[in-house]
């Protein structure tokens, strides 16, 4: 089956004793970051630099004119060679074109979008009688429902956007090894993306129809606004759609199961989700994410030779070219900076959590996020009887950093 | 949850004394509303420093030395969360206050060449944790209470009240246990916490901590005052050094005898005399205890050198402390009579000078709302007692302040929030800190009427503090001359927040206590009519 046609979202993974491998590493990280953090904070090995406390973390995101970005060469791949804002690490490039995208992605959008995710959510517990599996069936369906319609870009006819927007992901963000396979697919994926969305602003500058981002674009087109030509447009609404939608269906099942795992806690995001006290909602949401983030962390390149930690006992100079993992998930556990780490605590100040990076390159939809994570989960919270499924299906299980099922059932009248 | 107070000193460069002081400026009124009230520019710093209580920073000019930049923090939890929200909330700003500061000529050096270089996004937080000073004394008013629960427990308050004012002929009719009983039905749907116990404001560990510091510090205290005695029996057998030690403690008994008979010389009935101090309980019990406590500690070093411990071997031990204590008297009379021929040299000053400029900066700063901050910093005297007398008795107060002021007021004094002392400038300064209710001058007369032997002991070692005697006695009690002291040593204080503006201490242990009533779920009859009190 070609990679257009496909209809599994997550590539195929090996089984057996690679991925029980597979699992017991990612398990073992944590324990492997909290020993950096005492002893090695900072550890230049085999060509590469971990960094895990938070104070070295931040810095290595703060300070994007040493530490660059690595995603220039697979974007370009992605983008058909034209530049988008995620791939440079010039400053005032990099404000110009985030400055175009937010003429057309407004702050005044997001309790429009808030409750349209709401909605959405709420339709798909009320069609799943009594259980739902929730990365697929809820999450992914939701966070790609809500944002095609918000950008105005819905699937293509020859395959689904889910899959497409996926593959582009793991090759930009989780492709560490350069997979041959996945590589071939998104030689196929990326050129019909691109196709599909030059299709859309085509028909649309005929009929430029709901008040969409692409509408918005498009008026600003025709007012000669610099920013928009047609590859712009294409490329600025592509790296939305590869970067955005894949993120939920990772990061809120791994909340749902850091719930599950703590009742009490379970029970109070329950009460707030029924007060419909939305702010308390996402305080419990951002903080069970707090103990299962997206990744481990995100890798820079040092532009220059770099020193890192200057002044203190664990100042290290990182050589031009080393590659840097600055490892957020850790820095949200480092006990130096972060109040009681091990404790669910949903009234954390924002400077406590790194869940969408800091700094130049700070996630660009983060107050999306913001504002309609935590509401794809309240209708199910809402839901009395919560619990999980029996058996397997009632943990969650992960395909490699995706996670790929897990199933909660629900008392439903 | 534990509280912490603690401050940094930065030295400033002379020349960018204007400039940080304009920033510190700059930064008041972009966080600080002009008149009272914390609504509007406040919100944000409230969000991001969530743990905080009270912060001030202030610009010391110095006359001895060069200016001293400040910044106190009182705060819940520990110092590296804190500074790390501190630096989020002011981040930029700190890094410009800091570039206005002198470079550290010790290990710091480095951290801070990289924090103020140009550009620079290294993280403050670990320069600042580095630079903290630990308290020398401090005292925490509404102690163990967070601030988020002084904030929830006003909601509370305001609310009981909103619902007696709304019904109060209900609320006349009924007895202190319906009335409680009516409160917590109607208030348990907004209040959901009031309907779980309260929890402790002081753990059993830290409550522990408290009595077994004060009782180490006591009996090393003791320990180190018998070493004359100690080392007389090393020297002399133990017949001679028993009479010796009794010939000394004869004769201070006698020179403390005509001391307490020169005081009962005036009307006025006196307690002090040597029966009283020598023979009551506490003093038998100690001692008893101190004994016990000395021969097991000593029996330990011995083990491990003598391979093993006979009874003969802590029979002679037990005589040998027993003639360090006989010593005591004689040691404490000599340090004494040390101490008060310092005294009687010593220099006060009786009308010190203060600069106008800042006396107006203090003045239009002071009074807007129910609380008030001071911030002095006074040069210490010299001297070996002295440095030894400073450290002990600091050290001492703080640990007696510790076990003992617990119930959110210091003795009789019910305005302080937080306060503390620390040494600065290489512990060649003492600075004072603190955060209390009213005004500065009845803040002033509270410490003059209520704890002047306390501030004494604390403060006495300040260059032209009001005469003391022994130590504790006179000194701060002499209202005039230690207000005109106290007001000379003082700093503006540029920026000052407060998280909770409108609360003083008292009002924050009100809310406390009706807050703990509504929480006790089956509270007595009696215990009601008490707590209908607060209402």
């Amino acid at each position: 089956m070609s990679a257009l046609t496909s209809k599994s979202v997550l590539r195929p993974r090996a089984g057996g004793p690679r991925k029980w491998a597979e699992q017991r590493f990612m398990t073992a990280l944590p324990y492997f970051f909290s020993l950096l953090r005492c002893v090695k904070p900072v550890w230049n090995v085999a060509g590469m630099t971990l960094t895990s406390r938070y104070d070295h973390v931040r810095e290595v995101f703060a300070t994007e004119a040493k530490f660059g970005v690595m995603y220039k060469q697979k974007l370009d791949i992605i983008m058909g060679g034209e530049p988008f804002f995620l791939g440079t690490d010039d400053r005032s490039q990099h404000h110009d074109d985030t400055a175009a995208l937010c003429k057309v992605i407004l702050p005044s959008d997001l309790q429009r979008l808030a409750s349209d995710v709401e909605e959405r959510a709420t339709r798909i517990i009320n069609t799943n009688k009594g259980q739902i599996e929730i990365v697929n069936d809820l999450t992914r369906q939701v966070s790609f429902d809500f944002l095609a319609t918000y950008l105005g870009i819905p699937s293509p006819a020859n395959g689904d956007l889910r899959v497409w927007a996926t593959r582009l992901f793991e090759f930009l963000f989780a492709d560490g090894g350069n997979d041959l396979a996945l590589r071939a697919e998104v030689d196929e994926i990326a050129p019909a993306l691109r196709a599909h969305i030059d299709a859309i602003i085509t028909l649309r500058k005929q009929n430029k129809g709901d008040d969409d981002v692409l509408a918005r674009c498009l008026t600003l087109q025709s007012a000669h606004e610099p920013g928009f030509s047609d590859v712009q447009i294409r490329t600025a609404l592509m790296g939305m759609i590869v970067g955005g939608p894949p993120q939920p269906p990772m990061v809120l099942p791994q909340a749902m199961e850091q719930l599950l795992k703590r009742p009490q806690i379970l029970a109070e995001a329950q009460a707030a989700a029924r007060n419909n006290d939305d702010e308390t909602l996402r305080r419990y949401v951002l903080e069970a994410m707090r103990f299962d983030p997206l990744g481990p962390g995100l890798w820079r390149v040092a532009l220059t030779d770099v020193t890192l930690a200057r002044g203190t006992r664990h100042e290290v100079t990182i050589k031009a070219g080393s590659h840097v993992l600055a490892a957020f998930a850790s820095a949200m556990m480092d006990s130096r900076r972060i109040s009681n780490p091990k404790a669910f605590n949903p009234h954390r100040p924002a400077a406590d959590y790194m869940h969408f990076g800091y700094g130049l390159h700070a996630c660009f939809g983060r107050y999306i996020n913001l504002a309609t994570l935590h509401l794809m989960l309240k209708p199910l919270l809402k839901q009395p009887g919560l619990r999980r499924a029996p058996g397997a299906d009632g943990k969650l299980s992960k395909n490699g950093p995706f996670a790929e099922r897990l199933v909660v059932r629900y008392d439903f009248d | 949850m534990r509280q912490s107070t603690l401050s940094v000193a930065l030295e400033v460069k002379p020349e960018s004394y204007e400039y940080l002081s304009s920033l510190l400026n700059e930064l008041r009124e972009k966080r600080a509303p002009p008149q009272q009230g914390v609504t509007g520019k406040f919100a944000p710093f409230l969000a991001s420093v969530p743990v905080l209580h009270f912060l001030s920073l202030s610009l010391f000019p110095g006359y001895e030395y060069d200016p001293l930049f400040v910044i106190e923090a009182n705060f819940d939890g520990e110092p590296g969360p804190f500074w790390a929200q501190l630096e989020d909330a002011i981040g930029p700003e700190l890094r410009h206050f800091l570039a206005c500061c002198k470079c550290p000529r010790d290990v710091l050096a480095p951290l801070f060449t990289a924090i103020i270089a140009p550009g620079s996004r290294a993280p403050i937080a670990p320069y600042l944790e580095a630079q903290s000073l630990v308290p020398t004394v401090y005292h925490h008013g509404n102690r163990g209470m967070t601030r988020q629960r002084i904030l929830d427990e006003c909601a509370l308050f305001e609310q009981v009240q909103s619902e007696l004012t709304h019904n109060d002929a209900t609320y006349r009719k009924l007895d202190p246990l319906a009335v409680h009983h009516q409160l917590r039905t109607a208030l348990a749907g907004q209040f959901p916490w009031i309907n779980t116990p309260p929890a402790p404001r002081i753990s059993l560990w830290e409550n522990s901590f408290d009595w077994l510091g004060l009782g180490a510090f006591v009996v090393a205290v003791s320990f180190i005052l018998s070493i004359p005695g100690l080392l007389l029996s090393l020297i002399l057998d133990p017949t001679y050094s028993f009479i010796l030690l009794g010939f000394s403690l004869l004769l201070v008994a006698a020179l403390f005898t005509r001391i307490s008979r020169r005081s009962s010389d005036n009307s006025e009935p006196t307690n002090v005399s040597l029966q009283n101090i020598a023979f009551k309980k506490p003093l038998f019990f100690y001692l008893i205890f101190y004994l016990a406590t000395v021969s097991i500690v000593g029996s330990l070093f011995l083990m491990p050198i003598m391979g093993r411990v006979t009874a003969a071997t802590l029979g002679d031990m037990l005589v040998w402390f027993i003639q360090g204590l006989l010593s005591i008297p004689f040691t404490l009379a000599a340090i004494l009579f040390w101490l008060r021929s310092l005294e009687k040299t010593d220099s006060s000053l009786d009308a010190p000078w203060v600069s106008p400029r800042f006396l107006r900066e203090m003045a239009q700063r002071e009074d807007w709302i129910p609380q008030n901050h001071m911030g002095s910093v006074v040069l210490i005297k010299p001297g070996i007692l002295r440095t030894i007398l400073i450290r002990t008795g600091h050290l001492g107060l703080g640990l007696l302040l510790r076990a003992t002021a617990r119930d959110g007021y210091l003795g009789s004094m019910r305005t302080i929030h937080f306060a503390h002392w620390a040494l600065v400038n290489n512990k060649s300064r003492l600075m004072f800190l603190s955060n209390f209710d009213q005004t500065w001058e009845s803040y002033l007369d509270d410490f003059i009427e209520k704890a002047h032997n306390g501030l004494s002991l604390a403060w006495s070692c300040g260059v032209g503090f009001p005469t003391t005697r022994y130590l504790i006695l006179d000194g701060a009690s002499q209202g005039r001359q230690f207000k005109e002291w106290a007001r000379h040593s003082m700093a503006v204080s540029h920026f000052w927040f407060s998280a909770y503006p409108q609360l003083t201490t008292d009002q924050i242990e009100r809310n406390y206590r009706i807050a703990f009533g509504l929480q006790t779920h089956g509270i007595t009859k009696e215990r009601a009519a008490q707590w209908i009190k607060d209402l």
